[in-house]
């Protein structure tokens, strides 16, 4: 039996909006598959060895949490997680966890943070928050896919050289309200702004990665058995009707 | 003096024009009044009895409680409306509740609940002389920010009084508001042996830790230990590096953690360690969260006592768990609602350990036939549903009511919550068909049985008038 391990970086000091959400994703739609997961928990001065995960999540904390664990994350699990990203590990940042993967974050008034450096995108922090429901498309395995989300962040995110936008924006305001990109690929690792949580409603995205994860490991043929969405599709079909407007009731006595 | 005077009968005017009109008024008179003089809460607070409550949760059932064994006490009281609970539904609780005609003003009591972040600017005006800090949760983070800022806000109002503060003990964001003001704090709490036997008899079955607050001392950066925990971030912590830890509480709540500290009726016991004092009681409103909440009422109520005056006399404490008997079920909270010789139950649902909690009790509770969830996203409910996957379902999913309904603007969101969590939900819709599913699930449901719903704050409003319009009960929500 194939076996997954999911690392959840810093569970307790990023977990802001739903981001247990995505964790539980991943496993839920590989268990369903008979797939083993196990979930690591790493946190501050747990250790971090290349080779340990085979997907990394990190997200998002409030100011005063991301301080605490900012120096633990850049100085002793730094070094580790840029190899890994470099070799292709799978991950999934959000928010907070994206801009960390990044150069640097610029608050407003010019004070410099310094981030990762694990890929080249920078932030800008700005006075307003974007926040509101969002849509996005992505295009996976040919195929283009509507993505429903919800942004809630006050930084604006450049991507730099060698970086693909993760998908395009289709009502929100994405990475920095300009450019109509949302969030990040370097190899497999990917960054969002993207709450709802993400990959509950999307198990197209779900199954990407997991399907990444799995390849990696087992070997370029391992091919992710097919997978019923239909609850998924629905809610999502739902979070969309209702974003876009469109809230005629619907019913469904089962 | 002439603007008070002006302000006070623009209020009163505006309270019976919207009576007139047939609306709730309990906000509007107060925000009229505060625009012609803005100093009308101080002006009315002025030399009046005040204890405010505040928190995260239980603010409105805490309120209630300290205000009914206040009248209990022979006390008159005066209360906010439950929600009115900014600048604008205290002012008009002042300017339009009166006490009763002829009451003595040194025996009427304003209990008032206050919002965390209106706290902060009203407390020195208001001058309480109690203030009670409940809990500090997360809850719609867009609009509070951060929960220590929100804790320093608190902090900020209570020491521009000079009251007594009544703090949860087991929540290290509140108790560390009594740091270095030990000789203003009061601490209450659930006793550790308890906690500790209720760990031990109920372990964590979770397969994805719920996600918590306050793991970490914001002083030093050190994460807590904790040797026994009650809920969410409540337990018995210690930081390793300050030596912060949960403060030696007064007042404590001990149960035999082998029974179901949920059910109403459910035996306690009270200790006021000052005294040595221990008092058995019976849990007046369904729900463990809610000998949290008893706990700090009583405390709340002792102190008030002492501080009035009342401090030669030996069995205030007494007093006070004795006036805890006359405690009833809040409108629309924990209240049981026949519908022929069927039940539904509201709980009011409005954060990530709310719904935790009302979903514990749910489990717990041996008449729930089925399970309705209501969740919208307006501005007042917040716009990000993302919180329903902070909350802990797995651990519960076996034990929740054979029958899950779902409902509410964001019904979609909510029935693959409960898919995820291994559940599937018997029927969905938009908040249109909340009453064509609660009339299916009423018709399945066994006589004496309850159907319990849990709807978030818009959702719970409308579902209130579509009862009374379409299904026809009683307006029970009408004060």
């Amino acid at each position: 039996m194939e076996k997954l391990v999911i690392g959840h970086f810093y569970p307790d000091l990023l977990n802001l909006y739903g981001d247990r959400g995505n964790v539980l994703a991943l496993m839920r739609r590989a268990q369903l598959r008979g797939i083993e997961v196990e979930v690591k928990r790493i946190s501050i001065g747990d250790e971090l060895k290349s080779g340990d995960i085979d997907i990394g999540f990190i997200g998002g904390g409030q100011d005063s949490e991301q301080n605490i664990m900012a120096d633990d994350m850049r100085i002793k699990k730094g070094p580790v997680i840029k190899q890994m990203i470099e070799d292709g590990v799978v991950f999934l940042t959000v928010c907070g966890g994206y801009q960390m993967l990044g150069q640097y974050y610029e608050e407003h008034d010019g004070k410099r943070i310094e981030c990762l450096g694990a890929m080249p995108h920078y932030t800008k922090g700005e006075k307003e928050r974007f926040i509101n429901d969002t849509v996005y498309e992505i295009e996976i395995g040919g195929k283009k896919v509507t993505v429903a989300g919800f942004e809630n962040h006050s930084g604006r995110t450049y991507l730099g050289e060698g970086e693909e936008p993760f998908m395009k924006v289709i009502k929100g305001h994405g990475n920095n309200g300009e450019d109509g990109l949302e969030g990040v690929r370097y190899k497999n690792t990917f960054g969002t702004y993207s709450h709802g949580s993400l990959l509950p409603k999307n198990p197209a995205i779900t199954d990407m990665l997991l399907e990444l994860a799995l390849k990696r490991k087992y070997g370029a043929d391992y091919e992710l058995s097919e997978l019923a969405t239909e609850t998924e599709d629905l809610a999502r079909k739902q979070a969309l009707d209702y974003i876009n407007g469109n809230t005629n009731g619907i019913t469904n006595d089962l | 003096m002439i603007t008070k005077f002006l302000a006070t009968a623009a209020a009163r005017l505006t309270r019976l024009f919207l009576r007139i009109m047939g609306r709730g008024a309990t906000t509007l008179p107060g925000r009229v009044a505060l625009k012609i003089c803005p100093s009308i809460i101080s002006r009315c607070a002025k030399g009046k009895k005040i204890i405010t409550i505040t928190g995260t949760n239980g603010k409105t059932t805490t309120s209630h409680m300290i205000a009914s064994m206040l009248r209990a006490l022979g006390y008159e009281v005066v209360n906010n409306v439950s929600g009115a609970n900014l600048p604008t539904g205290i002012a008009t609780t002042f300017l339009c509740e009166k006490p009763s005609r002829g009451a003595d003003p040194n025996k009427t009591v304003y209990v008032l609940e206050t919002d965390e972040a209106a706290f902060a600017r009203i407390a020195k005006d208001l001058q309480p002389k109690v203030c009670l800090v409940t809990n500090l949760f997360r809850d719609q983070l867009d609009r509070y920010g951060e929960l220590t800022h929100t804790r320093d806000l608190i902090a900020k109002g209570i020491f521009e009084t000079s009251a007594k503060m009544v703090l949860n003990a087991d929540d290290s964001l509140v108790a560390s508001m009594g740091k270095k003001h030990e000789d203003r704090a009061t601490y209450f709490g659930i006793d550790l042996q308890t906690m500790l036997d209720s760990n031990r008899l109920h372990p964590n079955k979770s397969i994805l830790e719920a996600s918590m607050d306050a793991s970490f001392c914001p002083d030093c950066n050190e994460r807590y230990e904790y040797s026994a925990r009650s809920f969410g971030h409540l337990g018995d912590y210690r930081c390793p590096k300050c030596g912060f830890k949960t403060p030696a509480k007064r007042f404590e709540l001990s149960f035999d953690a082998s029974g179901n500290p949920s059910a109403e009726g459910f035996e306690f016991n009270m200790t006021d360690n000052d005294n040595s004092k221990s008092v058995t009681m019976n849990l007046k409103i369904a729900g463990s969260h809610n000998l949290y909440n008893t706990c700090a009422a009583v405390s709340a109520v002792t102190k008030f006592l002492e501080l009035d005056g009342e401090s030669g006399e030996e069995d205030i404490f007494e007093r006070a768990c004795g006036a805890q008997r006359s405690v009833e079920a809040a409108f629309g909270r924990m209240e049981k609602i026949a519908v022929g010789n069927k039940y539904i139950c509201i709980l009011l649902v409005k954060n990530p350990v709310g719904l935790d909690r009302s979903l514990s009790f749910v489990a717990q509770s041996d008449d729930a036939d089925s399970l309705m969830l209501m969740l919208n996203s307006n501005f007042a409910d917040g716009k990000d549903v993302s919180w329903i996957w902070d909350v802990d379902f797995e651990s519960k999913a076996d034990e929740l009511p054979q029958n899950i309904y779902v409902s509410g603007q964001r019904y979609g969101d909510m029935m693959l919550r409960v898919a995820y969590s291994g559940r599937t939900v018997d029927g969905y819709g938009s908040l249109e068909y909340a009453t064509t599913l609660l009339k299916g699930a009423l018709a399945d449901c066994p006589e004496g049985k309850c159907i319990y719903i849990l709807p978030n704050y818009t959702a719970m409003l409308d579902l209130r008038g579509r009862l009374v319009k379409e299904l026809k009960l009683k307006d029970f929500w009408k004060n």
